[in-house]
């Protein structure tokens, strides 16, 4: 029968551990709920069961909403880590069990038992007691007596962990050949992606109580959504680079924008995922291939059938590596690489030219944004706007908070406590680092993850204005991404005013501004304020930006206006600001004359209750 | 000189002391006065020790205890099963407060106990006119002694069956009631066999405590002879009236009772093992 999950969620206490899942799973399927320790995939399959149930959401079986429902009167099989066999019993009265508190005749249920022990390979052990099994055996038994009754759905949880390897894989064989023999609908809940593609039809990845992705375990390994389960699942080298017209830059390396990935903006980020199996070293530069350039063996294992090299790619540099994970002090991302052990293993520090059998694009993502939270998380206007902007877009907050080593584990929980109130727990990341605060700061933007970075300009426990001026000035010139000065009030992103009045006017403010807004559904004004005594030049010039900016916004679907004042720039812009009771003022700044226009702005938004982004502008 | 044989192994005369120790104070305190007790009990000749035990006010005394034994056992058990069930399978507020007053009936003098029986249901108590009015009596009398004896062994059983339950878990329970057991057959069929000898032996306790209960019943029951005496009253009213050989002839009947009990927790003990 099939199982149908709704926007279940669980809590213990104020800790989350389920979010919003909602799930089909088809009648006679195997499905497999993956994840780490943590993830939530233990308490989803309970509450299936009815051992636990759902602060929120609806679990229906066979069409049946069960969510009511005490375990006993759900009809499903349910097989334990730890087996949880009675010890009191023997073999036989365990399977008989579930028959006997079903008043089945005596008879009927020697005869099922001996039908049961026979399916899962135990002929004749029904008068053994428990103890005089092995672990391999008591899971048989465990799962003989949770299909005694002819249960609705088969629920597994991490069944096969406690046993040594081969038992395992024994196990999961018999496990799929039953499974295929009876068409039970089963879920099973593993950490082992091996056992996960093994068995699973369907795959279920969580991560942090969220369901992240589901699909069969050849397109999860070979073309996933998220970066995620590309680095989780199988090992994968995941690099960010940016995209350039019809090609992905990746450091000083150029490859070809897949025809199937996902539309992409230009100069967005693109994660570009390639399996350690899809690359070949070679001596000589390959031709038709997509190559990587020349690069240098750090490392090599030997692992049985495989062997594993991780080679650095000095062509490569400027790349943002998700996976491997880069080590401490490495000049230019590593790639790992997997080929036969019987094929000659390269030696360390020998020069090889990779290239690509094959990669894939994963799908742009929200937006990144790392949040500098000061001292009382709770109430940080830095956080909250920060969890604001990476609930509309789908993306991911990152919250940086200074704290002396040893409280980190303390001043993590409070900044998920304060960011879970607005996100779900699977997009929040927590970064705590001890030392100077605006140095790590810099430090964490420039790793070059992020899309935004997000200061708290008022409220409790903000920074100083002149070190948010300073901050401000460094991120904008040396990382060169949009810094925002969160205000405490600001709760939604409904009015946005962009300024193109600075400097010259430039299309990155509006375009950023546009991403913005499409993810809020945000109504956007654009300004521009036309100087006293501005040649004739400007004024066409600015006109024909403005035509532009219009007809950009328009083709996103934005709601807009266009507005050009004569004047004072100062004073126009401190005019509109005030009346027009705008969520966010956007500003473009160019990096040379970042300071100017942030004493400007500074001046601009005094007293007024509104967030600021500062976008950085070319030259 | 000897060396030890290995890190953790004393030197032989170390050994010899501490177990030399050990045998001369057991000596002192426990085999020399238990053995006086049957002798004193004995010493005025069998026919002496059989009058003493079989006069009307002995078996009364006998019945007694034998009576606050019944009664309090099976309440202990379902408080004990319960607070126990409570306390290891789910989370509430106050759990830590639980624990540890269940544990109050032991760290208090068993006097004071019998005073707080006093106190709640004596004639001046907090319930005195209410039973008065009812005219239901309450202290020196049976209701009393069995609410002392209650009282005093409680934690008994609770505490064999909190730290038993708490290593099981809970998951057998579970399976049982994804099987489709309904909540009172998974008790029966699962929870209470994997209990069942941690459980006797916390009858065995709470039985051989019952038993010998002074304090908190002298204080309640009056001493009424032949009506509120149970046996350890008894032996000390004896006493006081210099009829020593009688009264070591009673204490002798508790302290056989008491070597009745002590065996069967040492046979569960290896059982259990």
């Amino acid at each position: 029968m099939s199982i149908v999950l709704d926007q279940i969620s669980k809590r213990f206490g104020s800790h989350s551990v389920v979010q919003r899942v909602s799930l089909e799973i088809a009648s006679g399927e195997l499905f497999v709920l993956l994840g780490g320790s943590g993830s939530g995939k233990s308490t989803l399959l309970r509450i299936i069961a009815g051992l636990l149930s759902p602060n929120e959401g609806r679990v229906a079986i066979g069409g049946v909403d069960v969510t009511q429902l005490p375990p006993q009167k759900r009809d499903v099989g349910f097989v334990f880590q730890n087996y949880a066999v009675f010890r009191h019993m023997s073999v036989g009265e365990n399977i008989e069990f579930g028959l006997r508190v079903r008043g089945v005749a005596r008879a009927q249920c020697i005869e099922r038992r001996d039908e049961l022990l026979d399916l899962v390979g135990l002929t004749g052990l029904a008068h053994r007691r428990p103890h005089q099994l092995s672990g391999g055996q008591l899971q048989r038994v465990a799962l003989a007596r949770a299909l005694a009754y002819r249960p609705t759905v088969l629920l597994l949880d991490e069944p096969f962990g406690a046993l040594d390897l081969q038992v395992r894989t024994q196990l999961r064989r018999s496990l799929r050949s039953i499974q295929d023999e009876l068409g039970i609908t089963t879920v099973l809940v593993t950490h082992d992606q091996e056992e996960a593609f093994e068995l699973g039809d369907r795959v279920g990845v969580l991560y942090r109580g969220g369901l992240v992705e589901v699909g069969d375990p050849m397109s999860l390994y070979h073309r996933p959504h998220t970066d995620h389960v590309a680095s989780f699942i199988g090992g994968g080298n995941v690099l960010v680079g940016r995209k350039v017209g019809p090609l992905i830059q990746l450091g000083n390396v150029q490859i070809p924008m897949p025809q199937q990935a996902k539309v992409h903006q230009e100069g967005a980020p693109v994660r570009v995922l390639f399996r350690p199996e899809d690359v070949t070293l070679s001596d000589a530069p390959p031709r038709d291939a997509v190559q990587l350039g020349q690069g240098v063996i750090v490392e090599s294992t030997f692992a049985g059938s495989v062997s594993r090299v991780r080679v650095e790619v000095e062509g490569l540099r400027g790349a943002r590596s998700l996976a491997p994970y880069p080590t401490y002090g490495q000049k230019a991302p590593h790639v790992e690489v997997t080929f036969p052990s019987a094929a000659q293993m390269p030696h360390l520090q020998e020069s090889r030219f990779l290239s690509l059998n094959r990669y894939h694009v994963l799908d742009p993502h929200g937006l990144s944004v790392l949040s500098l939270v000061g001292r009382h998380a709770e109430v940080d206007a830095a956080l909250r706007v920060g969890a604001v902007v990476a609930r509309a877009s789908h993306g991911t907050l990152y919250t940086f908070k200074e704290a002396m080593r040893g409280d980190s584990e303390r001043v993590r929980k409070e900044l998920r406590l304060g960011a879970e109130q607005i996100l779900p727990a699977a997009q929040v990341e927590t970064i705590v680092r001890d030392g100077e605060v605006v140095e790590s700061f810099v430090d964490e933007a420039q790793r070059g993850l992020y899309d935004l970075a997000v200061l708290g300009r008022e409220g409790d426990g903000a920074f100083e204005p002149q070190v948010l001026r300073s901050l401000s000035i460094r991120l904008l010139r040396m990382v060169g991404i949009p810094v925002v000065l969160a205000h405490p009030t600001t709760t939604k992103i409904g009015r946005m005013l962009i300024c193109t009045a600075a400097g010259e006017p430039g299309k990155g403010d509006v375009l950023f501004g546009a991403r913005l807004a499409r993810h809020f559904r945000a109504h956007v004004t654009v300004i521009h304020v036309q100087r006293f005594g501005a040649t004739p030049l400007d004024v066409s010039r600015a006109k024909k930006h403005l035509e532009s900016a219009a007809q950009s916004l328009a083709a996103m679907g934005i709601e807009h206006e266009v507005m050009v004042k004569t004047g004072d720039v100062a004073m126009a812009l401190r005019d509109t600001v005030a009346r027009g009771k705008y969520d966010l003022v956007l500003f473009g700044a160019s990096g040379s004359a970042s300071r100017r226009a942030l004493l400007f702005l500074e001046d601009l938004i005094r007293g007024a209750n509104t967030s600021v982004a500062v976008i950085p502008m070319m030259g | 000189m000897r060396q030890a044989v290995t890190d953790t192994m004393d030197p032989m005369w170390v050994r010899a002391c501490l177990i030399g120790l050990a045998t001369l104070f057991l000596a002192v305190l426990l085999f020399v006065p238990l053995a006086g007790v049957f002798l004193f009990a004995f010493s005025a000749g069998a026919d002496v020790f059989l009058r003493a035990v079989s006069n009307a006010e002995t078996l009364h005394a006998a019945w007694l205890t034998f009576l606050a034994v019944a009664v309090c056992i099976p309440l202990n058990v379902c408080f004990g099963v319960a607070a126990a069930w409570a306390i290891t399978r789910f989370e509430f507020r106050g759990k830590a407060l639980l624990v540890t007053l269940i544990e109050v009936p032991l760290a208090v003098s068993p006097v004071v106990a019998g005073l707080m029986v006093m106190l709640v249901y004596g004639h001046q108590g907090l319930l005195g006119p209410i039973l008065a009015e009812y005219d239901v009596k309450v202290v020196f009398s049976l209701p009393s002694i069995l609410i002392a004896t209650t009282f005093v062994t409680f934690p008994l059983i609770a505490r064999e069956l909190i730290p038993l339950m708490r290593l099981q878990g809970g998951h057998e329970e579970a399976a049982a009631l994804t099987l489709g057991a309904s909540p009172w057959r998974m008790f029966f069929m699962v929870t209470l066999p994997k209990i069942r000898w941690g459980l006797l032996y916390g009858i065995i306790l709470c039985a051989a405590r019952a038993m010998g209960e002074f304090g908190a019943v002298s204080v309640v029951s009056g001493h009424i002879r032949g009506r509120t005496n149970t046996l350890p009253l008894h032996v000390e009213i004896l006493y006081n009236e210099y009829q020593f050989a009688a009264a070591f002839a009673v204490a002798s009947l508790l302290a056989l009772s008491a070597l009745v009990w002590l065996t069967l927790k040492s046979v569960l003990e290896l059982r259990t093992q």
